[in-house]
């Protein structure tokens, strides 16, 4: 069975040479010379080097990131709040709440303050809008929040005029900030979202501790609305990601290795955008599937509409509640049902049963929810094991190296051979949502053939990655070395699962 | 803690005072921050004719933080969920430290009157409500009638 597989393996292997061969053609139309050289030394060389492939072609995944510290980022987001407060004549706090307004655009915000700069301030909610500048003096020495009444100078307001006695803006902030809020205390009149720059709120906070807590708090919501800036997901990490231009890319933080997409910060998904795979982890994560289960496993009774689970193979069937005999298949009245049942399928033209082809339906989704799920499971289990044998060959490395059997570098490419084989592995498992929610049309079809060829070429990848693996075993007894072929065969392959990975990406991811 | 916030105890007077029409709310007599409250169904709507009770909690953050209201009566509304709970924005996102329990209440009562189905609690009801409002407003009636009118 194994030899089987393997000499089936090997043919298709053969072929993809060809169909790879156009596809790189294809790329080259696009105009990289690069390409051609590299390509040109990948068909003459059987020893191609993983060090070149390193070097391939472009890489649909490239993405430039930096990773600042606190400190950096701080300097970064000072010197544009600087900038701003230059150019609007406001406070830095101000400027703050601005910048947070329009996500750190700092050129935007410029070129709006041109145009118009009291509309730029009413939008930013830091000034009343002209509309609602209808509240002058207070009226009344009322606080209207705790009801007293005060001394003028104990009443506070924003520049909406809304005033309310200190005693009241301070629980007012202590409760949101205690909250977690940083941007976003607002004035406490009712209908005015009139923000509360920093240095009106800081004052008013009892405590250093909660001080600085609310400064923590604003840290967190200016990266957090910064277009370029990202927090690092990885647990009580301080770092923050910058990039030029927002992409749903992978970044990795220099301090704690966090993997993730820089866009939404979860688990790096191409080529599934973030969107589809915060769905995709949703549905598999609820129980909305359950609902799909009974609707694709039971019926309704046609007369009384109790729910009905079949438990028998036979299709004549009794409700249990109210005797109706009814026919499974096209649920019309069993009586019709002589001797013909068997063509009972022919009454799925007829319109009244709607029910039944919405059952059908419900079957058909669920069926094709389950096969994309399997999939991504299995990929799932696979990398696991995959993890496994990469730790086994890691192990045995070691090990070779201190019985003088090679040096490092000698089993570097076994290494690595692993390692991309999750990298693969790992691109393929992402593939499933991605197919699950695509419409079906020529594209799909492609996407669909390319992610069989991708699978193949992993799955031989894999395959030949656990053969050296045990081939070392061999070693170990005393019996020569992995042959030199046997080696060139496995960086062959490692090019050729690389390849198909990238060609699925740069045709697919985020285009 | 300490006292109760002399906000609460004006408030609580003027409730009394000045009654809002259609509305009662008497404070506990074990606790003057939990309010046994009684909305009229407003005329011209579904739940007219029916009397809902409800209960209102003053948390101790309150008037920083909302007060947290529940129906009692059992009620077909698109914004009031099987719990009583109800949908409305300045119970949430939209709470200001300016309003107060009177006002609370009038808004609950406005929403008695113009029910919203686009922005719903209980999903089954605003889809009815959405689908065949007639026939919405007839289960709510219904419910109304078998509910609300208990003497």
């Amino acid at each position: 069975m194994s030899v089987d597989m393997n000499s089936q393996a090997s043919d298709s292997n053969e072929e993809d040479f060809g169909v790879n061969s156009e596809e790189e053609e294809d790329e080259d139309d696009g105009g990289e010379e690069e390409d051609q050289v590299d390509i040109a030394s990948y068909y003459e060389g059987v020893a191609s080097d993983v060090e070149q492939q390193g070097a391939d072609s472009f890489d649909p995944e490239e993405y430039l990131f930096t990773c600042l510290t606190y400190k950096e980022s701080q300097r970064v987001l000072t010197d544009e709040v600087n900038t701003v407060a230059a150019a609007l004549k406001v406070s830095p706090a101000v400027a703050k709440l601005i910048l947070v307004h329009f996500h750190w655009h700092v050129s935007q915000i410029l070129d709006r303050c041109k145009s118009n700069s009291s509309l730029l301030l009413s939008d930013a909610l830091v000034q009343p809008s002209s509309a609602c500048r209808s509240v002058t003096a207070p009226q009344s020495l009322q606080c209207g929040v705790c009801l007293q009444i005060v001394r003028r100078d104990a009443l506070l307001a924003l520049p909406c005029q809304h005033s309310f006695c200190k005693a009241c803006w301070e629980q007012h902030c202590t409760v949101l900030v205690k909250d977690g809020m940083g941007v976003g205390v607002s004035c406490m009149a009712q209908d005015c979202s009139l923000q509360m720059p920093e240095d009106f709120v800081l004052p008013l906070l009892p405590g250093e501790e909660l001080k600085d807590k609310y400064r923590r708090y604003l840290f967190r919501d200016y990266v957090e609305s910064h277009f370029q800036l990202q927090l690092c997901p990885g647990a009580d990490c301080p770092i923050v990601i910058k990039v030029q231009e927002p992409r749903a890319r992978r970044v990795q933080c220099s301090r704690c290795s966090e993997v993730f997409c820089f866009k939404c910060r979860q688990m790096y998904h191409a080529p599934t955008d973030c969107a589809t795979i915060r769905k995709w982890l949703t549905k598999c994560a609820d129980d909305s599937e359950t609902a799909n289960y009974i609707s694709a496993h039971t019926k309704d009774c046609p007369k009384c509409n109790i729910c009905i689970e079949k438990n028998g193979g036979c299709n004549h069937m009794q409700c249990s509640k109210c005797k109706h005999d009814f026919c499974w298949m096209c649920l019309g009245d069993w009586k019709t049902h002589g001797s013909e049942y068997y063509e009972c399928s022919r009454y799925k033209e007829n319109p009244d049963i709607v029910n039944q082809s919405q059952q059908a339906q419900a079957r058909e989704a669920l069926k094709k929810y389950l096969f994309y799920f399997e999939r991504w499971e299995n990929h799932n289990k696979s990398l696991q094991l995959e993890a496994q044998t990469y730790q086994r060959i890691q192990e045995k490395i070691q090990e070779r190296v201190m019985n003088n059997l090679g040096t490092w570098i000698d089993w570097q490419y076994l290494h690595n051979a692993a390692k991309l084989l999750a990298k693969c592995r790992y691109t393929l498992q992402y593939t499933y949502p991605y197919a699950y929610y695509m419409e079906s049309g020529p594209r799909k079809k492609l996407f669909e053939y390319q992610q069989a060829q991708l699978e193949a070429e992993i799955e031989n990848l894999s395959w030949k990655v656990e053969r050296a693996d045990s081939y070392e075993r061999g070693v170990v007894g005393g019996e020569g070395e992995l042959s030199a072929s046997d080696r060139g065969d496995l960086e062959n392959q490692m090019h050729i699962a690389e390849q198909r990975r990238r060609t699925l990406l740069k045709d697919f991811h985020d285009t | 803690m300490s006292g109760l916030p002399r906000r609460i105890t004006k408030e609580t007077q003027r409730l009394f005072q000045e009654p809002v029409p259609g509305i009662r709310a008497t404070p506990d007599e074990a606790n003057a921050r939990y309010f046994h409250v009684v909305i009229a169904g407003p005329a011209d709507s579904p739940f007219e004719g029916g009397t809902f009770k409800l209960e209102l909690f003053l948390p101790e953050e309150y008037p920083m933080a909302a007060p947290k209201v529940r129906f009692m009566t059992k009620i077909y509304h698109p914004n009031v969920d099987k719990l009583g709970r109800i949908c409305l924005d300045i119970l949430k996102d939209k709470w200001s430290p300016a309003l107060q329990i009177r006002t609370v209440l009038l808004s609950i009562q406005a929403l008695l009157s113009a029910p919203n189905p686009d922005d719903p609690l209980a999903n089954d009801v605003a889809e009815q409500w959405k689908n065949d409002e007639s026939e919405a407003i007839k289960t709510a009636k219904k419910w109304t009638a078998r509910y609300a009118k208990e003497k």
